[in-house]
């Protein structure tokens, strides 16, 4: 354990979740920091020698990927099954409640997304102090400005960093709502679902498993996948796209 | 054959035993075995002391099956118990590193509160390994804020970063911007002999651009930003001005500004704004030197101290041996 990986992990933690891109170039400015003359070693190496130290702390980084575009994300995540443990030293009672509250919308939808006038009638719901629907508009900012959740056009669903964060704890929490992706077995929020026979599927996941398929079938029915197939996330094509970093990161920060 | 305490990290539970005999002693062990209940560190050395002699018939009962149960229950008991202690250690070290993110002090009876529980009376021992773990693994030092008041803070250890490698970490984020408002506002304060008013400081950051109510796209709400999180988190320091009518207030460094960054390198920072040298602001200058030689001094006596306080828990643990590594 050197001041590389000291600094590396106060920096991952620092941004919660950081995607592969930044994490590699993370690594390197660590290594530039504190020991220029090494050899930067490989990520996955790098990060598994980090665990290993980690173990007795009963935390690890943790590698998953985006729902809706399968950028592979690292978040340093809890390994005990506590409740929303990290939030909970962040947030008050009642904004802990209404994050739970919009948790289980999100779960029970069928699209993974919760409206914000469905999440704000639930307001009076809320244990602890009463809360009024205008400071729970401020609290969900204060939600996806922490990187919990992700909006979009007015409706909320989980961030990757929630999902890494609290895959067990929501397995555990609601075994009977969660779904499941039917290639990888992971927790699934948002995804395609076949029409016949219900099972689904992460749009990554699809994107991977229907690669240069031009009949794409389900798996378990057999019948024929009705959804757009997306595209393979290729970390190369992102770099080359030529998007200046100033747009990149306005795109970035809406996404997450 | 005497069964000397294992390493004295957890006094052996038979120290029970001599109360009444064997029966209470099993009893004893496998209730905290099944409530998870620590006695075995309540159990002070004093008693094994004490119980030396004694410890030799409870040895003789060792060979006997009762006397082997009576054993196996115990041992059960202190690995639980020890399983306990690393969690709560585990938990309190990931306490302290949310806590700190928010940047706000935390104080010992939030630890015990939220995570310490009724470990409580084992607090220096937890803190003490967390405070290893902080080090040793993320490179944080835990720093008693106030003793009477007995809070703490995560300081980084690192040596602070030259600047072409500052500009490259807060490249990676979000971070970067807001301490570069705050070290704005920290040399607004300086130069303005260590005080600065709301006004004023409101005033700078219009010619920047930045309103108090209106969203920014890298410090949010700046008002929220600067009187709540910034004060908040021990940055700077807001009072009334007194026998101020209408009543204003003013700024000041905060403690943890004092800890984190000094009036030199906020010299500098102005200075380099200026593309001027920080001479030529003799006041602030000599008042920066004399700040610098303050922090020297502060530094040597805290190194000394710190070395013999190691010293003195190096030996102590080693006899304990808590430590695994």
């Amino acid at each position: 354990m050197t001041d590389v990986h000291r600094r590396f992990l106060q920096l991952l933690m620092t941004h919660g979740v950081l995607e592969e891109w930044d994490v590699r170039r993370l690594q390197k400015h660590c290594y530039r920091v504190h020991d220029r003359t090494a050899a930067v070693e490989e990520l996955e190496d790098f990060i598994n020698n980090i665990n290993s130290v980690l173990e007795s702390l009963y935390i690890e980084i943790k590698k998953g990927a985006t729902e809706d575009d399968g950028r592979p994300v690292y978040a340093l995540v809890n390994l005990a099954t506590t409740s929303v443990s990290k939030m909970a030293s962040d947030f008050a009672e009642n904004e802990l409640d209404l994050f739970r509250k919009a948790l289980e919308l999100i779960i029970d939808s069928e699209t993974g997304f919760a409206s914000s006038t469905n999440i704000l009638n639930l307001v009076d719901q809320l244990k602890g102090k009463k809360m009024r629907k205008k400071e729970a508009e401020q609290v969900l900012q204060k939600f996806v400005q922490n990187k919990w959740l992700i909006e979009k056009e007015g409706e909320f669903t989980l961030h990757s960093r929630a999902i890494l964060e609290m895959e067990q704890y929501i397995r555990e929490t609601y075994p009977d709502a969660v779904k499941i992706c039917n290639i990888c077995h992971s927790l699934l929020i948002q995804g395609q679902s076949c029409e016949t026979c219900g099972i689904r599927m992460h749009l990554p996941c699809v994107a991977k498993y229907f690669q240069s398929n031009s009949e794409p079938r389900c798996p378990h029915c057999n019948d024929y996948w009705p959804h757009e197939i997306p595209e393979v996330f290729d970390p190369e094509k992102e770099r080359e796209a030529g998007t200046s970093r100033a747009t990149k990161r306005s795109l970035r920060s809406r996404q997450h | 054959m005497l069964q000397k305490p294992e390493s004295g990290a957890l006094p052996i539970p038979q120290a029970e035993g001599e109360k009444d005999g064997d029966r209470d002693g099993e009893t004893q062990a496998l209730t905290a075995s099944q409530n998870e209940v620590p006695s075995p560190f309540l159990q002070e050395s004093p008693k094994e002391d004490l119980g030396a002699r004694k410890e030799e018939g409870a040895t003789e009962s060792a060979l006997t099956p009762k006397g082997s149960r009576t054993l196996a229950a115990k041992a059960l008991a202190r690995r639980r118990a020890y399983r306990r202690l690393d969690r709560t250690v585990a938990e309190l070290v990931q306490f302290l590193l949310v806590k700190d993110k928010k940047k706000s002090p935390i104080t010992r009876s939030e630890m015990v509160k939220y995570v310490i529980g009724d470990l409580k009376d084992l607090f220096p021992e937890i803190i003490a390994r967390a405070a290893e773990h902080l080090r040793y693994v993320f490179g944080f030092e835990l720093k008693q804020f106030g003793r009477k008041h007995h809070t703490y803070i995560l300081v980084n250890k690192f040596k602070p970063l030259e600047e072409e490698e500052e500009v490259e970490e807060e490249d990676l984020g979000g971070d970067g911007p807001r301490l570069g408002l705050l070290i704005m506002i920290l040399g607004l304060i300086y130069m303005k002999g260590n005080s600065a008013r709301e006004t004023q400081v409101w005033e700078m950051l219009r010619r920047l651009g930045v309103r108090p109510s209106k969203y920014h796209f890298l410090f949010g709400y700046p008002k929220r930003l600067i009187m709540e999180d910034f004060v908040q988190q021990r940055y700077l320091n807001y009072r009334q001005v007194p026998h101020t009518n209408p009543p204003e207030c003013e700024f000041s460094w905060g403690p943890r500004s004092n800890l984190e960054i000094s009036k030199m390198k906020v010299l500098g920072f102005v200075a380099k704004l200026h593309k001027k040298e920080p001479q030529h602001w003799p006041v602030q200058y000599r008042e920066a030197l004399a700040d610098e030689a303050d922090r020297a001094r502060a530094k040597a006596r805290a190194e000394a101290s710190m070395r013999a306080r190691a010293r003195a828990r190096a030996r102590a643990t080693d006899r304990a041996g808590i430590y695994p590594w």
